[in-house]
């Protein structure tokens, strides 16, 4: 077969895949009647009002010398590890507001960070395709610097998100710029299972974010350069799962919702959007009509505890806090008092829900915290 | 419902969120803010800058005594400033507030100056000191900034709940630390301000006290208020400032001991004009104050809560030397990024009297934090840069260092120990270094470039006996005898860092100071310093000054980016061996070369698979040709020879056979990597066999028609069996041209700095300098740098983009993203074009590689450079036209290459393209990547460009060009 006739057939295959999909959509559309906000207002829901103290900021933590680039917290003692521009991993005490340890990365670029379940070790990944981690116990040398207790190395492009399988210390799930996603064994350093890459149905272009589910940690989910999120399972590595079709742009930031039959996803087409993993469904496009043509990008989101509130941290600073059910915004983090003076890079919730982390541009960390009569949502 | 459970008791209390007012209703009125009428405000006049002194007086605010505390009567007096701390009156100061803390009054008073003056830029600046005037510096430099934020009509916001705020543009805010929650009622907890230019928003102020940190201490004081005097003053000030009113309460507590007063820390919220409006219209102030035993006017209560005494234990911030209890403390110094300070004083440098407490830590707070936090404030209280020796405070034979002599002094091989603030002689020939005016107290590294030449009289000597220009003491003079050191006639000595001394004018060298066992005894008797164990040789310190440690604040300072970037193929790669082969003394640590070699020999096995793919189809074309011929023989009888056995050329022996087809298998499988480093001792034997095998060599002269075989295999490939052993030890040009051995990922980079020129030559200023410069290449792969690439912004911190470009691919094609074949030198312009564009780049320097020159120059030859597209109007002269190009370009020579031409063509067709995309000019050099002299040469043409960069500001335009000739012939 000559490559003329070779390509012929892949643009009639490519023509089919396309008119498939359109269908596809078509018939999606036609099946969902509604979506979240619009059965919410029929029930009569009114979305969640924020007082001026609802909300507060409670702690600040100084320290980074960079641009905080990511953060995660401890499921337990309230711990935090965030991950800046100047190289480095600080580990904060939340109650306290200080540093127990900084960890000076070999690689500078890092984009990532993750706490381990047990709170035992933190992982970090960026632009040297590794996914390094540290034992906090392991004894510092004479400079306080952590040695790196595993490399895990494999990828094949950047490391853009990882996530520690929930309850166990010893798996991760990386995504990256290869296009693919990893689960790794960290005793072994070795790879569990790729998920995508070149001879199988994955993702066509940079992974950049990976979220696993809460109640079936076999379940994960990834947001990609195609502009499509993946949910996966663990056990089948060769294909996903199903394929969440719908953005715009790059999918930036996949969450999964507190009770893991849905995800959110932000994206550089300045939505976010509720899927629902089972139906394959769009649920709801979260999306702030702005003036001008600038679309600010979704840089990152998490929801709260019971799903009611996600907080969205966007390219021009803002950090919204829509009301999930009716899909408004309720309260804007970036115009809050005591608010970041640059914008909010990354999000992360407590995770008992009370506490709201968030870093920035401006080198700070802040927590924020459900004051007032407000309960925890 | 405390949403942030704490693990620790200790901290529930002291942690707990806002929380909802859960108290009797409060009996007294809330303050809120009173409109400002625009039309009253005065415009603002530039105010003469009033000349401080002692005696200025200023109009203040007189405290006059209210029977009620609810009353709603406020007076306007004016009062003179009594004390002895002046305030700098600036014009945009609106309102500042001083604390004196004057410990020779018997009461402390609370001073309130309200200087109102009437810019819309309202900038309020609360002063905390102490009788000394430092305060009020710091505070001037504080509302300057914060007077441009509220220009720009930011909000600014008055904290309630207010551990965390910590960020010195809310400074204001946050040292009016505490507002009570449960006394405002919980309406009005949020206070936010909004200073805008047209003041259209009314702004009240209200001077709230301080609360106390328990609810019910606050009560308790509440109940005390009947019986409390109250003083409630509201004060317009000289400028008038109609609706401004700021108020000052002294509280004077009369019930409990006799001479009890009350401090308190002036607090002004300003309150949005809506949030206020559950308030009542009244102006009333609440307050709790602590109170405080009289101890003969010392101050002993915690700065912040205004409890304990002078015997409750106290941590001291180590700028303003404020001090706070044990439950305050973490709230008052937040997070801590720079050692026990206040949030306010974050950035600011330390009281110098604290510097030998520094990394000190209290048994408080071991108590409060536990060891890992500990450890981690006192190593960035210690090390972090604010905290460091301002280098002006340094004197060195009578000038004050700079920052780069400070750097020299502290990081030299043999430092002055715990070195403070003052004046001190440095014998730079001998490395003795004393305080001025005294003897010498230690020897520390000689030859530093730091402060001036020495005086004579910099120890004040007397003895008129000198060692290297200066002037001797008794103490020395004694020593100098006791050793033996012939001293009469009062001579002047020159005395070397190794001890020779010799006398002034004389050649010989007389002897050694410090050779005798005695010398050392004697100067130990007379407290004389003596040469340290380690202190090295000139030599040696040179070598030293890549390996020795330099604190991170220094590091980040020091540290220049250069970012790598080019086109697949373009050489970044062997750029980026050749910098960490040209500069680092071990450039591949044993590790890296074990991978190397694994790489190479992996490398190596896969070109072999490659040749003997190539084999089996040059096998089967032939076999075909042969069946052909074979065919053609049976109709044609005088054919060729004899070849039943179907044997060609390319045929193998079976036992190679397999092997080839076993190694293709695995190639094809993907599994190479895996299997042969551990494998290449059992083939070894084989590859050579193969490698030696007619049929692999027949191949191997055919290589060029295979289009996978990369052209540097033909390097390893003649040295295949070399190679392939397992004791080879790969050779830095094996390295240099090894593919894939930078990094398989992507990203790689490399410390370095940049060799003295001239070893031998005098150190100057310039070179030291330069010395302590690192640089750090870093090379990033083109693939992924796609049009979404997010984290080319986390190199917005480099200080020069060097984007290589591969002369030699003008021909070359390759199938770009959209899968069109394209060709490299466009795809390469693309990838530039992008690089420039992006907006981390913006205003970044540029420098063009222009690599593999070397292989371009044949190829030129060969291949006409039109054969790209974009250098269509490529027309050489040759010939006739000698002397025009000769004049345009001084570094060609009279004859200048079809090569030279056709590469400064194509760098100003590079220079074209970067112009039109920025108006700037594009920096140009030529390196054929495998010379390491042409690397050194662009990385030094780097090195001179950023230097450049930072001194063009000091050069004006006319003295542009001579520089700039002087950078390009120093190429």
């Amino acid at each position: 077969m000559s490559v003329a006739e070779l390509k012929e057939r892949h643009v009639a295959a490519m023509e089919t895949v396309n008119s498939l999909r359109e269908r596809l959509k078509q018939k999606r559309l036609s099946l969902l009647d509604t979506d979240v906000a619009g059965y919410a207002r029929l029930q009569g829901r009114t979305p969640v009002s924020f007082g001026p103290t609802d909300l507060v900021c409670c702690r600040t933590l100084q320290g980074h010398t960079g641009k905080v680039y990511s953060l995660d917290w401890t499921p337990e003692k309230n711990r935090i590890v965030s991950a800046s521009q100047d190289g480095r991993l600080i580990v904060w005490n939340a109650l306290t507001s200080q540093k127990t340890h900084t960890i000076k990365l070999p690689c500078a670029w890092v984009m990532t960070c993750a706490f381990s379940p047990t709170g035992q070790s933190v992982a970090c990944g960026g632009l040297d395709s590794v996914c390094s981690i540290f034992n906090l116990n392991s004894p510092m040398d004479k400079d306080v610097d952590l040695p790196v207790s595993r490399m895990l190395s494999g990828h094949k492009g950047y490391v853009s998100s990882c996530q520690y399988v929930p309850d166990e210390d010893t798996h991760l799930i990386t995504s990256s710029g290869d296009h693919t996603c990893i689960l790794w064994d960290i005793t072994t350093g070795l790879r569990t299972s790729v998920f995508g890459g070149e001879f199988q149905s994955g993702h066509t272009a940079d992974v950049l974010s990976v979220s696993i589910n809460g109640s079936n940690s076999r379940m994960f989910v990834s947001g990609s350069c195609d502009a499509t999120a993946r949910l996966w399972d663990t056990r089948v590595a060769s294909r996903a799962v199903r394929t969440f079709h719908g953005h715009e742009g790059d999918v930036n930031t996949v969450r999964f919702f507190p009770d893991g039959n849905r995800f959110g996803t932000g994206s550089d087409d300045g939505t976010c959007r509720l899927f629902d993993i089972r139906t394959g469904h769009q649920l709801q496009v979260y999306y702030q009509q702005h003036g001008d043509n600038d679309v600010p990008h979704v840089t990152s989101i998490v929801f709260s505890i019971s799903g009611r509130l996600l907080f969205a941290g966007y390219s021009n600073g803002d950090c919204y806090v829509w009301d999930t059910l009716l899909a408004k915004v309720v309260l804007n983090l970036g115009s809050l008092q005591n608010s970041h003076e640059a914008r909010i890079s990354c999000l992360g919730l407590s995770a008992d829900g009370s506490a709201l982390c968030t870093g920035s541009s401006d080198t700070n960390l802040k927590i924020w915290a459900f004051g007032g009569h407000r309960r925890v949502i | 419902m405390p949403p942030f459970e704490t693990s620790d008791a200790d901290y529930v209390a002291e942690f707990s969120f806002a929380v909802e007012y859960s108290g009797p209703p409060v009996t007294y009125n809330l303050p809120c803010a009173v409109p400002i009428k625009v039309e009253r405000i005065p415009v603002a006049a530039a105010a003469a800058q009033v000349s401080l002194s002692d005696k200025l007086s200023l109009p203040v605010v007189q405290p006059l005594l209210a029977p009620d505390p609810r009353s709603k009567k406020f007076s306007k007096e004016l009062k003179t400033l009594g004390s002895d701390s002046s305030t700098l009156v600036s014009p945009t100061t609106v309102i500042a507030f001083d604390r004196n803390n004057e410990s020779g009054r018997d009461c402390k008073e609370l001073e309130l100056v309200s200087e109102a003056t009437v810019s819309p830029t309202s900038v309020i600046a609360f002063e905390e000191g102490n009788t000394s005037n430092r305060g009020y510096f710091r505070s001037g430099e504080l509302s300057s900034s914060r007077a441009l934020e509220f220009s720009n009509g930011h909000y600014a916001s008055g904290e309630l709940c207010d551990i965390a705020n910590s960020s010195r543009e809310f400074g204001f805010s946050s040292i009016s630390h505490e507002h009570s929650p449960e006394l405002l009622g919980g309406a009005g907890i949020s206070s936010t301000i909004e200073f805008s230019d047209s003041f259209d928003k009314s702004l009240g102020s209200s001077l709230a006290s301080r609360v106390s940190c328990s609810q019910k201490e606050s009560l308790d004081t509440n109940n005390d208020l009947s019986q409390a005097d109250w003083v409630s003053t509201e004060s317009v000030s000289s400028f008038d400032y109609p609706s401004s009113q700021v108020s000052s309460m002294k509280i004077v507590d009369g019930n409990n001991e006799s001479k009890c007063d009350l401090i308190r820390t002036p607090v002004v919220t300003f309150r949005d004009f809506e949030s206020v409006d559950a308030f009542d219209e009244e102006y009333t102030q609440d307050a709790s104050e602590k109170r405080m035993p009289q101890v003969k006017g010392k101050k002993g209560s915690c700065y912040r809560c205004f409890m304990g005494n002078r015997f409750t234990e106290k941590e001291v911030c180590i700028v303003c030397d404020a001090k706070y209890c044990s439950n305050c403390v973490l709230r008052a110094m937040g997070s801590m990024p720079e050692g026990r300070k206040c949030v306010t004083c974050i950035g600011f440098p330390i009281d110098e009297s604290k510097r030998g407490s520094l990394g000190k830590c209290s048994r408080m707070l071991k108590r409060l934090l536990n060891d890992l936090e500990v450890r981690q404030i006192m190593r960035t209280e210690k090390l972090c840069e604010a905290n460091q020796l301002p280098p002006e405070y340094i004197c060195v034979n009578a000038q004050p260092l700079s920052h780069e002599e400070l750097i020299i002094l502290q990081t030299c091989s043999n430092p002055p120990e715990k070195l403070k603030p003052g004046k001190y002689w440095y014998d730079k020939v001998s490395g003795l270094w004393g305080k001025e005016g005294q003897k010498p107290s230690k020897i520390i590294s000689p030859h530093l470039n730091v402060g001036g030449p020495i005086k004579p009289d910099a120890s004040n000597g007397n003895t008129q006996v000198f060692i290297n220009g200066r002037e001797i003491t008794k103490v020395e003079l004694r020593m100098l005898q006791l050793s033996g050191v012939q001293c009469a006639g009062n001579p002047h000595f020159w005395v070397h860092d190794d001890g020779s001394y010799q006398e002034e004018g004389q050649k010989n060298t007389r002897g050694y100071l410090w050779g005798k066992a005695g010398t050392k005894l004697v100067c130990a008797l007379l407290s004389l310093p003596v040469p340290s164990k380690f202190s090295n040789s000139c030599g040696e310190q040179g070598s030293n000054i890549v390996n020795r440690t330099v604190p991170d604040y220094l590091q980040q300072r020091i540290l220049q980016k250069l970012l790598l970037i080019g086109y697949n193929g373009s050489g970044t790669s062997t750029i980026f061996k050749q910098a960490k082969i040209l500069y680092n003394e071990v450039p591949f640590s044993a590790e890296e070369r074990e991978n190397i070699k694994l790489k190479i020999q992996s490398n190596v096995y896969g070109y072999l698979g490659i040749l003997l793919e190539g084999r089996e189809i040059f096998e089967e074309e032939e076999l075909i040709e042969l069946k052909k011929k074979h065919s053609s023989r049976i109709i044609d009888p005088s054919g060729n020879t004899g070849n039943n056995d179907d044997k060609t050329i390319y045929s193998v022996g079976p036992r190679l056979k397999a092997f080839s087809d076993w190694l293709l298998k695995t190639m094809v499988s993907g599994n190479l990597e895996t299997i042969f480093p551990a494998g290449t001792r059992e083939y070894a034997p084989l590859v050579e066999e193969l490698w030696n095998d007619p049929a692999i060599q027949a191949t191997y002269n055919r290589r060029s028609e295979l289009e996978m075989l990369p052209t540097v295999a033909s390097y390893f490939l003649e040295r295949a069996i070399t190679v392939l052993r397992t004791d080879y030890e790969p050779s830095n040009l094996d390295i240099l041209n090894a593919e894939g051995v930078t990094s398989l990922n992507g990203l790689a980079c490399v410390d370095f700095s940049f060799p003295q020129s001239a070893p031998d030559a005098d150190i100057d200023a310039a070179d030291q300098h330069d010395s302590l410069l690192r640089y750090q290449l870093i090379r990033l792969h083109a693939r992924g740098m796609g049009e979404n690439c997010k984290w080319l912004e986390m190199f917005e911190d480099v200080g020069m983009v060097i984007f290589c470009v591969a002369l030699s691919d003008y021909d070359q094609f390759s199938v770009d993203g959209n899968g069109s074949i394209t060709n490299k030198m466009v795809q390469s312009r693309q990838l530039f074009e992008f690089i420039v564009n992006h907006s981390t780049f913006d205003q970044m320097d540029f420098l063009l590689i222009l690599n593999k020159f070397d292989l371009f120059e044949e190829k030129v030859e060969l291949v006409p450079l039109t054969q790209c597209d974009w250098f269509h109007d490529f027309h050489p002269v040759l010939g006739r036209h000698h002397s025009n190009s000769n004049s345009n370009s001084n570094s060609i020579n009279n004859s200048p290459s079809l090569g030279h031409l056709a590469s400064h063509y194509i760098a100003v067709k590079f220079k074209r393209l970067y112009s039109s995309l920025t108006g700037r000019k594009l920096y140009v050099s030529l390196v054929k990547g495998l010379e390491p002299d042409t690397v050194d040469a662009a990385l030094k043409y780097a090195r001179e460009i950023l230097k450049w960069d930072e001194e063009r500001a000091n050069f004006s335009l006319s003295e542009y060009s001579i520089y700039s000739t002087e950078v390009s012939s120093s190429q």
